[in-house]
């Protein structure tokens, strides 16, 4: 157990008449790697978007918890959540079509400070001083042309991946993360996600509909049926609960 | 002057301003509806209405009256064919919405300086066989004017009544809001847009031509207007026939507020301005 | 020798110059950042207007004219970009429209400053070399212009330049990685248009006396076409597409070849109505311009 991330509170969210997520009283991140799961249509993404604010709440609040701090992030912005150590990965791929895949780690990497208009001479600088860190990545994951663009959907999902990594995030919400990416590949993927939360602190919740993986890597899961999440336990009490079974896994997912 | 001048001055010049607005702004509008774009080359046809007018009046001589018909029905056309040669086949190349604005600017341009160079670079005016005054309000308000006003409220209704009461109008606003669905329920999306363009050319046509009877023809006519349409519709809503209505009433009534106010027509047009930017802002949502 | 340093050459390609310069930065804005610019010339010509006054009505010097030109064309963008840049690109053409259109208006109205229509001037050289003035100030210009596309080109591969296409690309993806966008394109907006103010200010001395009419519409649309006829996505792109255009139209035609007059002035109608049609068929045929392939791009 560690010291929470997130406590949500009274989350409404309503989309042209049908409330999509209701959340009354929920704490994330009181274990290294947690899982949400349920069925399509759950309200599983927009409840990642709503933290994230990618989408603004119909009511409710959000704290998130950094360095014994409480702070009430419902009104911040997208990337003021960020900045502040909260990051999500996207479920639909999104790349960015002019950059490289070196680019994008770079953008990732670039700070505040370089990131002026008229500091255009400190490349080489910046090229130096993060080529050990890209380049773990891009060896790790074996990116064939890194100065050339992602190609495939399976690039561009780990791209994704390796791009909030380097953000050294607090709290990173993965949204269906292994979606499309061969075998080795997520495996790659589970690996970092334990390395990241054992060594460096992290904590992830990781959205997914690969049941097996979410009973080998998660320590905690939460059950999220039409906007509510209903029930939070192991993974040994979650695949063993009645409610979970009649809901979602009596259906033919995963 | 006094304040109730001031008032019913503004508000009798401010009606008789909005008039022809009122038509440009409900054609503008169902474009923007039905295609989900802002075509600026719409000031062209606003133009050409007035060109085509004069075509009729003052270079073959017939009656202003009799001249509004061809000029109306060639508008149309004119717009009918943009679509054709242009703008269908621009979406079927999947070309954006920011392209495709800065296409219909493209599309502007080439109409615009087209004109010039057909009709030359002078100003025209009409012939009217006769003009009579009424005094409305203190004002002097002519004939024309009133013509004017009277076609706007009749053509208004019938398009309102069109959009919303027919079944033609029905398919047009199912074809805007998703095109797959329409074409899966019957309707087809060629004669729907069609006709569309053809009434949203006909009406910038009218309204073209009537701006064309407060002072002179120029090449310059709809572009100089065009962004004031663009307002009008955000500020009413896109596709809101009631509200290019309303929108392009307070328009003319804030133009002819200002005017009255200052020595120079252009400060109504700079207030305008001004406010359709704060008007972008506040729209954020609806754009 | 003589046709070479003949005045006339030298102002027209000092012209071509600044026409070079704000097709370049248009790239900045457009290519790079992803801002549709439509009022390019409400800028140039208030950066032009602004020295012109602080030089005539004020009696200021040339280095400080330019500084406060620039000074006060970036105030005026700051503000205009922090009312527009979070909204949609629609929004973001039509409104830096109605600020050009504007600008044009005030010069007009604004008689007891501009002279309205009877225009402002004489507005001289900043230096004199006798004979070869004119042509130290094109070597000026031609100096602001290169330093311009070096600082274009160093951009396009520092980080600051990954950050503003990643907010062309995609905004709300640079915005999750952290990236305070809007502040960015304000602060970015507010340089470039300080910088297209600056080559305004430098076309006052140039057109030595200066009109309201020279503000309209038509240098937008012309830098416009420049742009995406070279190449939007190529740094000389802009260059390639102006010496085109105006290169072609506004030196070569109308002062080389020959037009009887009673031509001559229908050579504007053709060369616009032509640039028109040009723009239609590049963004229809060929989106990426001369300089680029014919992929169609997913994004502008």
């Amino acid at each position: 157990m560690r010291e929470k991330a997130l406590h949500l509170k009274n989350l409404v969210k309503r989309f042209g008449g049908r409330t999509v997520v209701d959340i009354k009283d929920i704490t994330l991140g009181t274990h290294g790697i947690e899982g949400l799961i349920g069925p399509n249509g759950a309200g599983k993404t927009t409840l990642i978007s709503l933290i994230t604010h990618k989408v603004s709440m119909d009511q409710g609040q959000i704290l998130y918890y950094k360095d014994r701090k409480e702070i009430d992030i419902s009104k911040k912005s997208l990337d003021e959540i960020s900045r502040l150590g909260l990051v999500r990965t996207n479920q639909i791929i999104q790349d960015f079509e002019s950059l490289t895949i070196r680019d994008s780690l770079l953008l990732s990497l670039a700070t505040s400070k370089q990131e002026k208009f008229y500091n255009i001479f400190n490349e080489k600088e910046l090229r130096k001083s993060t080529e050990k860190e890209i380049e773990k990545y891009l060896d790790y994951f074996h990116f064939e042309n890194p100065d050339g663009h992602a190609l495939s959907a399976g690039e561009k999902k780990l791209l994704d991946i390796i791009r909030c990594m380097l953000l050294k995030p607090k709290f990173l919400l993965m949204d269906e993360p292994t979606a499309g990416l061969p075998q080795n590949q997520t495996e790659k993927v589970i690996e970092l996600m334990r390395e990241k939360t054992n060594e460096e602190g992290m904590s992830i919740l990781i959205v997914e509909h690969d049941l097996d993986l979410i009973w080998k890597v998660t320590e905690n899961v939460h059950f999220m049926s039409e906007g509510q999440i209903l029930i939070q336990g192991t993974p040994d009490e979650i695949r063993n609960n009645k409610t979970v079974i009649t809901k979602y896994m009596g259906g033919c997912d995963a | 002057m006094t304040l109730p001048t001031f008032l019913s001055s503004t508000l009798v010049l401010g009606l008789l301003e909005a008039a022809p607005l009122v038509l440009a702004a409900i054609g503008f509008t169902l474009i923007f509806r039905l295609n989900g774009f802002i075509n600026v080359a719409f000031a062209e046809n606003i133009t050409l209405g007035a060109y085509f007018a004069v075509i009729f009046n003052s270079i073959l001589g017939w009656n202003f009256y009799v001249s509004i018909i061809p000029a109306t029905l060639l508008s149309g056309l004119l717009s009918v064919t943009t679509y054709l040669i242009i703008y269908r086949p621009a979406f079927r190349r999947g070309v954006g919405k920011t392209e495709l604005i800065i296409l219909s600017v493209g599309v502007s341009y080439f109409i615009r300086y087209a004109a010039r160079i057909l009709f030359g670079n002078d100003l025209f005016n009409f012939n009217f066989s006769s003009t009579s005054y009424l005094k409305v309000f203190g004002i002097g308000v002519t004939n024309i004017q009133l013509i004017c006003i009277g076609l706007v409220a009749v053509i208004s209704i019938g398009i309102y009544f069109f959009i919303y009461k027919t079944n033609y109008g029905e398919k047009m606003r199912a074809l805007a809001d998703n095109e797959e669905l329409a074409m899966i329920s019957g309707i087809n999306p060629t004669k729907v847009s069609l006709l569309i363009w053809f009434i949203a050319g006909s009406s910038a046509g009218l309204a073209g031509l009537f701006y064309g009877t407060f002072s002179f023809v120029s090449s310059s006519l709809g572009w100089n207007l065009i962004l004031i349409v663009i307002m009008v519709t955000i500020v009413g809503g896109i596709g809101s026939i009631r509200g290019a209505l309303v929108a392009s009433v307070f328009v003319g009534i804030i133009t002819s507020a200002v005017n009255l106010l200052t020595t120079n027509s252009l400060y109504g047009e700079i207030v305008l301005l001004i406010i359709f930017i704060g008007i972008l802002k506040i729209r954020k949502a609806r754009v | 020798m003589e046709l070479l340093l003949s005045g006339y050459m030298i102002y027209s390609l000092s012209f071509l110059l600044i026409y070079i310069a704000l097709a370049t930065i248009l790239h900045l804005q457009f290519s790079i950042t992803g801002i549709v610019n439509f009022g390019i010339v409400g800028f140039w010509g208030f950066g032009m207007y602004i020295f012109a006054l602080l030089q005539l009505k004020l009696g200021m010097p040339f280095v400080l004219a330019i500084v406060l030109s620039c000074i006060i064309t970036g105030i005026v963008s700051l503000i205009l970009g922090s009312i527009i840049l979070n909204l949609d690109d629609q929004a973001v053409l039509v409104g830096t429209l109605a600020f050009a259109t504007i600008i044009e208006y005030l010069t007009t109205t604004e008689k007891w400053a501009t002279n309205g229509v009877m225009g402002l001037g004489t507005i001289k050289m900043p230096f004199d070399f006798g004979p070869v003035t004119d042509l130290v100030f094109f070597l000026f210009i031609l100096v602001c212009l290169v330093l311009l596309i070096l600082y274009t080109a160093k951009l396009k591969t520092s980080s600051y330049g990954r950050l503003l296409l990643s907010i062309k690309d995609n905004e709300v993806l640079s915005r999750s990685l952290g990236k305070p966008t809007f502040r960015h394109k304000i602060i970015f907006f507010t340089f470039t248009c300080m910088l297209i103010g600056f080559f305004g200010a430098l076309s006052a001395p140039l057109y030595n006396y200066i009109f309201p009419r020279m503000i309209g519409p038509g240098i937008t649309f012309t830098i416009w076409i420049a742009l995406m006829l070279g190449g939007r996505t190529r740094l000389l792109g802009g260059m390639v597409g102006v010496v085109a255009t105006v290169g072609l139209f506004d030196y070569f035609i109308e002062t080389v070849v020959p037009i009887p007059t009673e031509y001559a002035e229908m050579v504007p109608n053709f060369k616009f109505a032509l640039y028109g049609l040009m723009l239609i068929l590049i963004l229809m045929f060929r989106p990426l311009g001369i300089l680029g392939d014919r992929k169609r791009e997913v994004k502008r």
